[in-house]
């Protein structure tokens, strides 16, 4: 099932022309790979970051910076992912050391000092030079994002099956018993931390190669991370397919609405967002439990079986 | 004056109490007695509306109390002190007392309310500007039972009141109680020590795993083999 | 550079004096309800646009406009307690915090996108007779406008402090914010508390609104970080004075004018971000406090 749909927006990207298409898709694939990110750290290690957007927006200024410098992409990439990893390890130390709230108030306060900082530093617009606005074409933005989304896919599942993402499941659970089962819940955290920090720079980094012309403090905008909650918060909080179903919902909503002004858009998705807190804490994975029973990756299982014909015995509904 | 029958509670899924039905009559003193767990202290907290009943009726003083929110029914007179004592540690003894007279009912009678419960508690009237959190286990149990009969209660409703104390500070915990009574209060009190209670109360029953399964009087308990058997060190 | 020095000893003192403002509202809030709204920062803003239509439709001085812009937004704060914070206060409390951080958060983006639509994106000023006014005491300069925002936040804590322990109200407030339960069982009506408490604190984030509109500008972004600033406020703080909020407030300021004359003011944020983590590693309690109540 996985592979058709990715087949499909392969072919979306050789088929179509049309630029909007190309752009809401493009969006979608960023902020799935972002809300991917959030997810290692708020779905699998339960350290909710309200600051997630300073790496996001790390990425794209390091690799802005380099790549219009003369550098080479894919190094201005490798860099700013580096840099973030590193940056995040750094600030990840004193913050993972707050526990819940005050680590999401921390890291809270990181996202807006960054941004603040950013717009001080460096106002002006950033944009690409003119014989590159000339030459712009999408598909390869395109498939650079389809791509980096794809890819966070399986990082995620192999994290998530893997020693490290179940310590850091252990350390979200209750972090006291797994420090006391040796599972160092400050190494693991850290881990999530770096990890994510950096796959939001690789994010970040599509986003600097995508974009025309924007504000450098943009991509530090408290808006990203509001968005890769509520992405994850639809789709079903530390799940892998999480991310992707609620990136899904949230474009669609947005082609839904696309005739209303972009306020009103978020206006109408904080208030989703709220009630999704208030009621659902596990997202849509969670209802589609209540109401089929099984657990996210069972559905997904049942999926990709009843496609190849077999059956478990369990009937979908 | 309390009316209690057939009272169903639930603790979140959990059902902890079945068709419990007792009365408390103006005047007197009622215990619910029982061992740990037993659903005694859920009973009291459902009847002050801090958990929701699941069926059967509650009244007080012929009207109903059931979903009546808790500070409603203290401005009735129905005036409960927890298990864990309701006074405000980072309030003052004199705060404390003032507050107990928050309702509208006992508000106006504040002056007169306050020197009745300093005569009864001589005690706090010597310690009105500390805080109560630095109060000992006796004066913070004094307090508590001050500050509830500053909102001019017509019941007062006790959780084991004799919880964590020192005996001689049960033992005058106990006679103020009494004392309470002859002021024309009602007392309904819920307790673990079933030989210390009966020999307060008028009426009592008891309550093992949210089942009433005996009532009577004291003396009836008293003489009762099971309960002299189950509870009573004989 | 010693003038220099003092100027921006003074400035950031000034500034501080705001920092402390915005915070009371914050701590109120946290105190009583122990619920966490980082959307504080909103309701400035919103504070600060009613002022300024105000001074720009009817010609109100924004000093005049104070009383009423409170009220207004009291109002509002009654609002969103009775549709919103109302719900989050049936959990216990480490729910609480977690729950309504997540909601307020939500809650910014939202307003901040509303006031985009209803205001538009530009920044707006107020320019009174005396808006550019300043004294002058030597080579420092004190623009009139700051320091009365100073006064205000020393006189809105000294006021709510009274409040808070002179009063039966104030009592029952600092009461219900001990122990809910014990309140309620005291015959105190806890949700009226609660919906009273959110919505003064509102009414402070207003008055904040009002003075900062009034002394720098207003825009529908400006909410988070001044609520990024009452945060560490309260951190530094505690939660136990409310005196103790705006004296933490004028450190804040003053240690970020300080820095900002060997550093540049452009990284004044990460200056505050700095102090507020070194705070919160070794006081979590704040300067002041033990927890409220």
């Amino acid at each position: 099932m996985w592979l058709s749909i990715l087949g499909v927006a392969v072919a979306l990207g050789v088929v179509t022309d049309d630029q909007r298409i190309m752009t809401i898709a493009i969006q979608t694939y960023i902020l799935a790979a972002l809300a991917s990110s959030w997810n290692i750290l708020g779905g699998f290690a339960g350290q909710i970051s309200l600051g997630h957007a300073a790496f996001f927006g790390l990425g794209a200024l390091v690799t802005r910076e380099m790549w219009l410098g003369g550098q080479p992409f894919p190094l201005s990439t490798l860099a700013a992912m580096v840099v973030t990893a590193v940056v995040a390890a750094i600030v990840g130390v004193p913050m993972l050391r707050f526990r819940d709230a005050y680590f999401s108030i921390g890291t809270l306060a990181l996202g807006v000092a960054v941004f603040l900082t950013i717009g001080n530093v460096r106002p002006g617009i950033s944009s690409l030079p003119v014989d590159a606005l000339r030459e712009y074409e999408f598909t390869g933005p395109y498939f650079l994002a389809l791509g980096v989304m794809a890819f966070t896919v399986p990082v995620s599942m192999w994290l998530k099956q893997g020693k490290l993402g179940l310590g850091m499941m252990a350390v979200r659970d209750d972090e006291e018993v797994a420090g006391a089962s040796g599972v160092s819940p400050l190494r693991h955290k850290l881990m999530a931390f770096v990890i994510s920090a950096a796959l939001a720079a690789l994010a970040g980094s599509v986003f600097a190669y995508f974009s025309i012309s924007y504000y450098p403090s943009f991509p530090f905008s408290v808006v990203w991370t509001f968005e890769a909650i509520l992405v994850v918060f639809i789709g079903g909080i530390g799940t892998t397919v999480g991310p992707l179903i609620g990136s899904a919902f949230f474009i669609v909503g947005r082609y839904a609405l696309a005739s209303n002004t972009e306020e009103f858009q978020v206006v109408l998705f904080g208030l989703l967002f709220i009630i999704v807190v208030l009621l659902l804490p596990g997202g849509l994975v969670e209802g589609w439990q209540r109401i089929f029973g099984g657990s996210a990756s069972d559905v997904v299982t049942r999926a990709m079986e009843t496609k190849t014909g077999e059956t478990k015995g369990k009937e979908l509904v | 004056m309390l009316k209690v029958e057939n009272l169903e509670i639930a603790y979140g899924d959990l059902q902890v109490v079945w068709g419990a039905s007792f009365e408390v009559p103006e005047n007197s003193i009622v215990a619910i007695l029982g061992p740990n767990g037993a659903g005694k202290t859920t009973t009291l907290r459902a009847l002050m509306g801090l958990l929701p009943i699941l069926s059967g009726s509650a009244s007080f003083k012929g009207d109903s109390i059931a979903g009546v929110a808790t500070y409603a029914l203290v401005e009735r007179g129905l005036v409960m002190i927890p298990e864990e004592r309701s006074t405000f540690a980072s309030l003052t003894v004199e705060d404390n007392l003032e507050l107990g007279a928050y309702t509208r009912r006992a508000r106006p009678y504040l002056e007169e309310t306050l020197r009745e419960v300093l005569g009864i508690f001589p005690r706090l009237a010597e310690r009105l500007g500390q805080l109560a959190g630095t109060l000992s286990g006796g004066e913070r149990q004094m307090l508590a039972i001050g500050k509830a009969l500053m909102a001019r209660p017509d019941l007062l409703i006790l959780d084991e009141p004799s919880m964590g104390l020192a005996p001689i500070i049960v033992e005058n915990t106990f006679n103020v109680i009494r004392d309470i009574r002859e002021r024309g209060l009602s007392v309904l009190m819920v307790e673990q020590h079933v030989e210390m209670t009966l020999e307060v109360v008028d009426h009592a029953y008891i309550l093992e795993l949210g089942h009433i399964v005996a009532e009577g009087t004291s003396i009836e308990l008293a003489t009762d083999r099971r309960v002299r058997e189950a509870y009573l060190s004989l | 550079m010693t003038q220099l020095i003092l100027q921006s000893a003074v400035s950031g003192l000034l500034v501080g004096g705001m920092y402390g403002l915005v915070a009371l509202g914050l701590a109120l809030a946290f105190g009583v309800l122990k619920v966490l709204n980082v959307a504080h920062g909103e309701l400035l803003m919103l504070g600060g646009y009613a002022t300024f239509f105000a001074f720009n439709s009817w010609g109100v001085d924004p000093f005049v406009a104070m009383p009423f812009v409170f009220i207004l937004l009291f109002l509002f704060g009654v609002g969103l307690y009775q549709l919103l914070f109302r719900f989050v206060t049936r959990f216990d409390v480490e729910t609480r915090i977690k729950n309504s951080l997540l909601i307020s958060f939500g809650l910014v983006l939202v307003l901040q996108a509303l006031a985009v639509r209803l205001f538009t994106a530009d920044e707006r000023t107020i320019s009174t007779s005396y808006s550019s006014e300043a004294f002058t005491i030597g080579l420092i300069r004190v623009p009139i406008v700051r320091l009365a925002g100073l006064v205000v936040a020393v006189i809105a804590a000294l006021i709510l402090e009274w409040l808070l322990t002179r009063t039966r109200f104030g009592n029952a407030i600092r009461a219900t914010a001990e122990d809910w339960t014990r309140a309620a069982l005291t015959g105190i009506d806890e949700r009226r508390i609660y919906m009273i408490a959110f919505a003064i604190s509102a009414g402070l984030a207003a008055l904040a609104g009002t003075l900062i509109t009034l002394g720098y500008s207003v825009s529908p972004s400006i909410g988070l970080g001044w609520t990024l600033k009452a945060l560490i406020v309260v951190v530094l703080a505690g939660l136990g004075s409310m005196r103790g909020i705006v004296v933490a407030g004028m450190f804040l300021g003053l240690t970020e004018g300080l820095a900002s004359v060997w550093i540049g003011g452009e990284y004044r944020e990460v200056v505050a971000l700095i102090v507020f983590l070194i705070v919160l590693s070794f006081r979590p309690q704040g300067f002041f406090g033990r927890a409220y109540a």
